[in-house]
């Protein structure tokens, strides 16, 4: 009987946790992302202004799942391929415009996912949809095969999530050797949850903001567009919402969030330019301080709630 | 001469020679945490745990001698121990501590005949790289050789008796790490004769913020592998393929796999004809033919240790899971016994 039950006890279902978060945030997100990037492929139209709503729509829908690189995700470069950034060597614009000028059979669904994941995704498509000047030639093929290539991975990830959130929430049961505990499970959750906090701090901020003597607003993320800072709130957004899946207890790493969400939001700035001027910087800066305390906050109370950390060899370094 | 000391020489020349088959044949050595404790462990070709020894802090790496039933323990960098532990009592035999002034650096290994151990050390103001140099009679220290570079990490000794060293050119603060050279690190990849002559030394002129900083041979060539430190967003290799006489080779990743290392590759293993590297940062193992050429990656959060036996390559994870790696993928060997360290190394 003891024996039964302790066999019982150890095949318990994932716990509230894991299951929350696949559930409630991941699986809708990618499937209200699919079909965003489903409806900005079935316009039957090259003119920026008629594709920029739906581009934004887009874009904003990949933010909600932006941060999740495991997976799917990683699966035939996907994470990449949807939004190659930084890109410091400006690899997209160069395949960009070899494809622009190049051999038509390139643009086909089967040769275009064989491109450089440079080549694709939201920022190429920024590219095509705001142009810094003008394009070589027309981008009306690009734009179709671009749109259509986003459709077509979003649609692959939505439905690669269903076997793939069942690992997750399968975790430690026997054959699944993907994750090998219930823990297993949070720890990979948490891992990206805390990546994508990083990648606000160090990315979406810490580039433009280079350094006081050299700030770099042309390197902000989504600048053409003016999405810069609209994809900082997004994302700490949804990495609130993930939080909040694993753990609704969790008051210092909620308030943390709500200060720097809130100065996100009185952040005039779309594009962040003001890292450049000292007056406005300094708002910038604090705010990429209330993303890192945001950070530290759930890595003492979210992580110990999961019964996590973050990697042992991960973090050693050496 | 003191008679218990007497008496030790006397029971040592009466003792039957021990090997590592009195101890289980181990085929693997790997540090763990486990709680709040640390230990080396000796494992089996399955991933069980044959014998454990407390150590005193975080290991890193270990060596085995050739023959001997001894292994030696490297705390993580900046390293004050190395342990000499008798396998075969589970007792520590002698504890090194590397000379005023100097740090050990995390590896190190014997010597083809048992003879001596070579440590990895720097000296602690400057990082610039010395190979401590131990007589493995009693563990006394003879002397210390140049490592050519700075902040020397993965030290392998080749068939022939030569050593190779990756210097890795990070100058650190000799107590937190804190990284100081980044803008001008020059790391290089060593060779050294037996008895310490430089013979050939490669850079990476266009990757000098790649560190060289671990080691695996596949036949002739020696493997290196690489931590990037400059900018996170550029895709760099983390492995490349020197054969001395000839230009070193750099391993691009797949395109769509460019930054599943994230710029770090913290263990290389190699057979004649695979080379695998692990990134705990990235959580992925990355294979590669025996030209270079990127075969496949495979995901497990946290992987770090890897090594190789006749029937392919082992690695372990911070997560305590031991697995088998091909090209195909992972498949679970072990589990639960430790959170283990960086390194596996193979009983060779």
């Amino acid at each position: 009987m003891r024996a039964l039950l302790l066999a019982l006890l150890l095949t318990t279902p994932a716990a509230a946790d894991t299951a929350e978060a696949v559930h409630d945030q991941i699986r809708p997100g990618y499937a209200a992302f699919a079909e965003a990037a489903q409806a900005l492929a079935a316009l039957d139209s090259c003119d920026p202004d008629q594709l920029r709503p739906a581009f934004h729509a887009a874009y904003d829908a990949w933010l909600s799942v932006g941060h999740l690189h495991l997976g799917p995700a990683e699966d035939e470069g996907r994470s990449l391929a949807i939004h190659f950034w930084p890109d410091p060597k400006g690899l997209g614009r160069k395949a960009q415009s070899a494809l622009l000028t190049g051999d038509p059979a390139a643009l086909q669904p089967q040769a275009f996912r064989q491109q450089s994941v440079a080549a694709r995704g939201l920022p190429a498509l920024e590219r095509l949809l705001y142009p810094a000047e003008p394009l070589p030639a027309d981008a009306c093929p690009l734009i179709k095969a671009t749109a259509a290539d986003l459709s077509d991975m979003t649609g692959d990830l939505a439905s690669a999530w269903g076997p793939f959130g069942d690992l997750l929430l399968t975790a430690g049961e026997p054959g699944n050797t993907s994750f090998l505990s219930a823990a297993e499970a949070r720890q990979a959750l948490f891992t990206q949850f805390a990546g994508g906090l990083e990648h606000i701090a160090d990315n979406r901020l810490g580039r433009p903001l280079g350094t006081f003597d050299k700030p770099r607003p042309e390197l902000a993320e989504a600048r053409a567009s003016e999405r810069s800072l609209r994809n900082v709130t997004l994302s700490l957004k949804a990495l609130r919402s993930l939080a909040l899946a694993l753990n609704p207890t969790i008051p210092k790493t909620e308030a943390t969030f709500d200060q720097a969400i809130a100065l996100a939001d009185t952040l005039d700035d779309p594009t962040l330019a003001g890292v450049a001027d000292p007056q406005t910087r300094l708002k910038v800066e604090i705010l990429q301080q209330a993303v890192r305390a945001t950070r530290q906050a759930a890595i003492a109370e979210l992580a110990a709630a999961l019964g996590v950390t973050l990697g042992f060899n991960s973090q050693d370094g050496d | 001469m003191q008679r218990r000391a007497f008496l030790g020489t006397l029971a040592a020349a009466l003792a039957p020679k021990l090997g590592w088959a009195d101890v289980g044949s181990p085929a693997f050595f790997a540090a763990g945490k486990q709680g709040e404790a640390f230990f080396l462990h000796g494992l089996s070709a399955t991933g069980g745990s044959l014998f454990q020894v407390p150590l005193p802090g975080r290991g890193h790496a270990a060596a085995a001698h050739p023959t001997r039933p001894e292994a030696v323990a490297f705390a993580r960098r900046p390293g004050t121990f190395a342990l000499v532990i008798n396998c075969l009592t589970g007792k520590i035999a002698h504890r090194l501590t590397p000379p005023e002034g100097m740090q050990f650096n995390g590896h190190g290994t014997f010597s083809l005949d048992g003879g001596l151990l070579m440590t990895s050390e720097v000296i602690a103001e400057t990082s610039e790289g010395r190979i401590g140099l131990w007589d493995t009679q009693r563990y006394t220290r003879l002397t210390d050789w140049p490592s050519h570079g700075i902040g020397p990490h993965e030290i392998k000794r080749l068939p022939d008796g030569r050593l190779a060293v990756a210097n890795g050119g990070i100058r650190t603060d000799p107590v937190d790490r804190t990284k100081l050279n980044i803008p001008d690190m020059r790391p290089n990849l060593t060779l050294l004769a037996e008895d310490g002559a430089p013979l050939d030394q490669i850079e990476l002129p266009d990757l000098r913020q790649n560190s060289i900083r671990h080691l695996a041979l596949s036949g002739d060539a020696i493997a290196f592998a690489m931590q990037w430190e400059g900018d996170q967003a550029e895709p760099v290799p983390q492995l490349g393929l020197w054969t001395p006489g000839s230009a070193p080779i750099l391993c691009e990743p797949s395109a769509k796999d460019a930054f599943a290392m994230q710029g770090y590759a913290g263990s290389v293993a190699a057979t004649l004809s695979r080379i695998l590297i692990t990134s705990p940062k990235g959580g992925a193992a990355m294979l590669f033919d025996g030209s270079g050429k990127a075969l496949a990656t495979h995901r497990r959060a946290d992987l770090c240790g890897a090594a190789t036996t006749p029937a392919g390559f082992v690695l372990t994870d911070g997560n305590g899971a031991i697995w088998t790696a091909d090209d195909a993928g992972l498949t679970p060997l072990a589990t639960g016994t430790a959170q283990w360290d960086n390194h596996l190394v193979a009983l060779t």
